[in-house]
């Protein structure tokens, strides 16, 4: 299980909201990576919000994970956002050259959740999700 | 990426050099291999204090030691030489007596100096007067004391290795070698053509490896062992601490802890152990140097690895090919079965 | 000086020859005391007749060679250059807006000391040992005020120049909120390496600050970029929209185009419109568009 400071992950209606606390290094990614997915399936969620606001560097394994984690949410139903990643973090990202995938991302938590409130977004999601 | 002479690829051109040196002295190839790669380890750890011009001979004069060091230890298990990545002494079952050689070595190192020389050092080393009070005392200035203090650390290492070693310098030019040896002095290193003197005195030749090896820990270095993921977050956390002091914009920290991040990995998950050397450079601009080296099987094709996963997640993923384009020298020397080195520098303010 | 040393007999009082060395600077400070008047007016003659400081009228040279010259002396006297030096820095401050060059600066207080030396020559001339002792003692001082004000000069212009360029980096890369979650970056001018890496710090952090949903970035005023700037430039997009900002580019000239795909920027995949109008009518759109439609924001 991950400890409870480097992570969190609340649940709020058909949604959750996973806060990541502090650098973590590949196996705490892969126990967040885990255990989110476990959560998801547990809860039938239907919209993940991610917030990264707090992470130090977003190398290629950390948005490798990222991607999977919303590549498998979609597989179980859900979309994911992630939100709060830093000015100097993105930066540094596309750097790296990681090319801007498909998952999407907004400024903030509130952003994110608006983002999932959307007409059509993952809140009245039953048949299927929003193109993302 | 420039075309500036690296230091690495100095060290990778002596590549046949030391193995026409090495070959020379011993007949097993397997041996042989191992001895050029330590020799080519230990080099590159002492290249940043070596004056480049210097590099041939040092690394000629490494090598021999290194052979020597073969003969003398004859029944210590090769495999774990290539592996001597920090360059410990190593463990000895008379630690004991071992202790109070040294410390007989360092009481006769310490009568050799003047008596101004001795009295500042303990002063400062043992009782922790700092250079401030220090120099108030002697009516100078704190940063002249602390000139003076290294200036004598680098005498104390060089007595203290004759004492251990039992040697008399057999010529004049020797102590100035030594003593520009020791302090890491390399403008006085070229002035008294210490190359060209290790070359010729055994004795220096000898003294030399310890000297260099041993230079004092420098506070614009850090160096952190890698074995485990932990140890990737601690790498990249250690160059931004590092590399703020120099005034880097936060951005550019990003940047370059996100590269000490990907070389670090790589250490991880393809060799296993390893090192990052962090340290800031001035020459021939201020910016932050990052060596990351390992004892792993080595990279088959660096070019390929360099070029693949350009804009793929697959193989080796952006690793090296990430890491290059994030900072503004990057170069790589590999040889299979024996390890990798990574060297890649940011460069502090304009271009 | 040495045209006049070969006519020079030595010969002198054994008075003067006798004068201790720590009594020479003090006669050398009130013999320049006594002829203050007269010396000072001598330099303004020459600082005139060199077509130095032309940018400062008569009664400024008066007031300026004044002060100058009181410090000038003071220097002799205590051997301290504290109050010299506080006094050219002032100085500099208010002569380097009215373009006065180094040059000049150096080169009146090079004739200062000429002046000063000239007179010092008449006056011992009848002493060769004793005149070569004054200089001895004269000319260290007088180079090291020279030296000093130098400095002072060019330190002080170096400031002004590094506050200059601040301010116009500042006033080219302005980050302008324009209406709620929309901001503007008009960029002017030819983009560096360093105002490249400026520009991107204070757009995103900007996007954080104003919680920005679309930018526009105008590059109509800028002439032309290289190639790493231009690769600075798709970063800096990307990394906006890895924020969640949608960016709009306007105002790409053909050339910048150009050089976009040589490094092989996908021009389609870039939101560009013709001009600032448009640009800001497409911002626009894409806020009501996100708002009533829910719009993704980025991707990564
Ligand atoms: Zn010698």
């Amino acid at each position: 299980m991950t400890g409870p400071k480097l992570v969190s992950i609340l649940r709020q209606g058909s949604w959750l909201i996973a806060s990541i606390h502090t650098a973590l290094d590949d196996t705490q990614m892969l126990m967040f990576q885990h255990d989110l997915i476990d959560q998801i399936g547990r809860y039938r969620s239907r919209g993940v919000v991610i917030d990264v606001a707090a992470l130090d560097v977003l190398d290629s394994f950390g948005a490798r994970t990222l991607r999977t984690i919303a590549e498998m949410a979609r597989l179980r139903g859900a979309e994911t956002v992630i939100v709060g990643i830093q000015p100097d973090v993105a930066f540094a990202m596309v750097s790296l050259g990681m090319d801007t995938g498909t998952v999407p991302t907004a400024l903030d938590l509130e952003e994110g959740l608006e983002y999932l409130g959307r007409p059509g977004g993952a809140r009245s999601a039953r048949h299927g999700r929003a193109a993302g | 990426m420039r075309d500036e002479p690296r230091p690495h690829d100095d060290v990778a051109a002596l590549i046949p050099m030391l193995r026409r040196v090495i070959g020379a002295r011993v007949d097993d190839a397997a041996t042989a291999d191992d001895l050029v790669q330590e020799t080519l380890v230990r080099v590159l750890a002492a290249a940043a204090r070596v004056e480049p011009g210097m590099l041939e001979p040092y690394a000629i004069v490494t090598a021999r030691n290194v052979v020597a060091s073969l003969w003398r230890e004859q029944d210590r298990h090769r495999r774990n030489r290539h592996r001597v990545v920090d360059l410990d002494l190593p463990d000895s079952p008379d630690q004991d007596l071992l202790a109070s050689e040294e410390r007989t070595a360092v009481a006769e190192a310490l009568a050799r100096l003047t008596d101004r020389e001795r009295a500042t050092l303990l002063a400062h080393e043992v009782s922790g007067q700092d250079t401030r009070s220090l120099a108030a005392e002697q009516g100078s200035t704190a940063g002249a004391v602390a000139a003076q203090l290294n200036r004598t650390r680098a005498r104390l290492r060089v007595e203290y290795l004759l004492v251990r070693e039992n040697v008399e310098p057999p010529t004049e030019r020797c102590r100035p070698v030594l003593l520009a040896l020791s302090g890491g002095d390399r403008r006085r290193q070229r002035e008294v053509d210490a190359g060209r003197h290790l070359l010729e005195c055994d004795v220096c030749a000898q003294l030399s490896q310890p000297l260099m090896e041993r230079a004092q820990p420098r506070d614009d270095e850090v160096r952190i062992p890698i074995s485990t993921d932990a140890d990737i977050v601690a790498a990249r956390q250690a160059a931004r601490e590092l590399a703020a002091r120099l005034g880097f914009a936060r951005t550019e920290l990003t940047i370059i802890a996100t590269a000490v991040s990907e070389v670090t990995r790589n250490i991880v998950r393809f060799a296993g152990t390893g090192e990052v050397v962090v340290e800031l450079v001035d020459r021939p601009r201020r910016g932050v140097q990052v060596t990351a080296r390992d004892t792993g099987p080595g990279i088959p094709d660096v070019e390929k690895a360099l070029a693949d996963g350009y804009s793929t997640y697959n193989g080796l993923g952006l690793g090296l090919p990430g890491a290059r384009r994030l900072m503004d020298e990057f170069a790589v020397v590999s040889e299979m079965g024996r390890g990798t080195t990574v060297t890649m520098t940011k460069w502090c303010g304009e271009r | 000086m040495t045209e006049h040393t070969d006519e020079m007999q030595p010969a002198g009082s054994a008075e003067l020859t006798s004068t201790a060395e720590d009594q020479l600077l003090p006669q050398l400070v009130a013999h320049l005391r006594e002829h203050r008047t007269k010396l000072r007016q001598e330099w303004a003659g020459r600082i005139q007749d060199s077509g130095l400081l032309h940018a400062m009228t008569p009664q400024e040279m008066a007031a300026e060679t004044t002060s100058v010259y009181d410090n000038y002396v003071e220097v002799l006297e205590t051997g301290s250059v504290e109050a010299l030096q506080r006094y050219a820095r002032d100085l500099s401050e208010r002569i380097i807006p009215r373009g006065v060059e180094t040059h000049e600066v150096v080169g009146i207080v090079l004739l200062l000391r000429d002046v000063l030396a000239r007179s010092l020559f008449e006056k011992y001339q009848r002493d060769f040992g004793l005149l070569n002792r004054v200089l001895d003692a004269y000319e260290p001082a007088a180079n090291r005020i020279a030296n000093t004000v130098a400095v002072s000069f060019v330190d002080e212009r170096e400031r002004v120049i590094r506050q200059q360029q601040d301010s116009i980096r500042e006033l080219s890369t302005p980050v302008l909120p324009v209406r709620e979650r929309l901001l503007i970056l008009p960029m002017i001018g030819v983009l560096d390496s360093e105002r490249a890496r400026q520009l991107t710090e204070q757009l995103l952090t900007g996007i954080r600050t104003h919680r920005a949903k679309v930018v526009v970035i105008d590059i109509t005023g800028v002439p032309a970029v290289d190639e790493a700037v231009a690769n600075h430039l798709v970063r800096t997009v990307d990394a906006s929209r890895l924020m969640g900002a949608s960016v709009i580019i306007t105002g790409l000239s053909p050339d910048i185009a150009q050089t976009l795909v040589t490094i092989g920027v996908d021009l389609s995949k870039m939101d560009t419109i013709g001009d600032l109008q448009g640009g800001l009518e497409e911002a626009e759109r894409l806020l009501g568009y996100s708002v009533t439609r829910g719009d993704g924001t980025g991707t990564m």
